[in-house]
């Protein structure tokens, strides 16, 4: 399995696309900044929204209202972010291979998204009863805490990817 | 720019760029703490930008809503700033040959200072209730100045 993987990545990174990406001398740095720009759309709109859930920023507007005016414009934050993540390793498949905080970052990531489909599975149902408290019920907060954890994980384990290569 | 070098030569020697320079896991730390702070601070900088051009949250008044993200707003530029402190203590005289980072201190200087002069206004005046011309060229100029800083910062690291 693992050998399968490694051969995957070898033969990516000797595409013509892959190359092209990589070894451009501008093209490659556009893309990576536009990741890390993209985070505040991505990120810093989820944690605002999270912000909420626990019960510690704009506690007079309801939650349904932030969650549906600000959840859309977070959604096409993480559109970018899968773009340009997807082409950036796309363009250096073999550093992703060989760092460990690569898998460590997806992981994290597929939790998040894990945890935010069990938030709209289960508590949004009984949104109506808590939508207008300043603080919402245990399962909200422990849920909007948990997301705030993990993009924190995923964002360090994305710098870190950084440092070991 | 020899106006500030004692205040690159200072930074440079305070314990905290000492500290940064002589461990292996403290600048990733406090560049990762940066990094967060930046990507709350932006969020909110763009959520209020939102509001001013009508996109979102339009059952929010502006000077309220504003006044509601303040705190986060506030706090995470704090954490930013301190933080970039003490990265910048780190490699000071790095970045006093950086000429990305100069255009990133004056885009800085700048954002900072509209941010609580002239955006302040327009956020607070209750004529700007709703969405009007105002409060959209406010955000406009807002969100360029803010990620005229955050493309610098990127660009030290690439010149």
């Amino acid at each position: 399995m693992i050998r399968l993987l490694f051969t995957f990545c070898q033969w990516l990174h000797e595409t013509t696309f892959s190359t092209a990406i990589r070894e451009s001398i501008w093209i490659f740095p556009a893309i990576e900044t536009t990741h890390v720009m993209a985070l505040a759309l991505s990120v810093g709109t989820i944690a605002v929204i999270d912000l909420r859930l626990v019960g510690l920023a704009m506690r007079k507007v309801p939650v349904s209202e932030i969650s549906k005016q600000l959840l859309p414009w977070a959604l096409i934050g993480f559109g970018i972010m899968f773009s340009t993540g997807s082409l950036l390793f796309i363009a250096q498949p073999l550093k992703c291979y060989q760092s460990i905080f690569f898998p460590i970052k997806m992981g994290l990531i597929l939790c998040a998204g894990l945890n935010a489909l069990v938030f709209q599975l289960t508590m949004y149902s009984t949104l109506a009863d808590w939508d207008q408290e300043p603080v919402p019920p245990f399962w909200a907060r422990l849920m909007g805490s948990l997301s705030l954890v993990l993009w924190v994980g995923v964002v360090a384990a994305g710098r870190t990817m950084a440092y070991k290569f | 720019m020899s106006f500030f070098r004692p205040f690159f030569q200072w930074s440079d020697g305070t314990w905290v760029g000492i500290a940064l320079r002589r461990s292996l896991w403290l600048f990733p730390l406090v560049e990762t703490i940066h990094l967060l702070a930046l990507s709350l601070f932006l969020g909110t900088i763009g959520i209020l930008g939102l509001r001013l051009f009508g996109f979102a949250m339009r059952r929010q008044k502006i000077p309220q809503f504003a006044r509601d993200l303040a705190p986060w707003n506030i706090g995470s530029l704090c954490v930013v700033l301190l933080s970039g402190w003490c990265l910048f203590a780190s490699e000071a005289f790095k970045c006093y040959d950086s000429i990305p980072f100069h255009i990133k201190m004056v885009c800085l200087f700048l954002a900072v200072l509209y941010h609580f002069t002239i955006y302040r206004k327009v956020t607070q005046s209750e004529t700007s209730r709703v969405t009007t011309g105002r409060t959209r060229l406010a955000a406009a100029i807002s969100l360029l100045l803010w990620f005229s800083v955050g493309l610098a910062g990127r660009a030290i690291g690439f010149l």
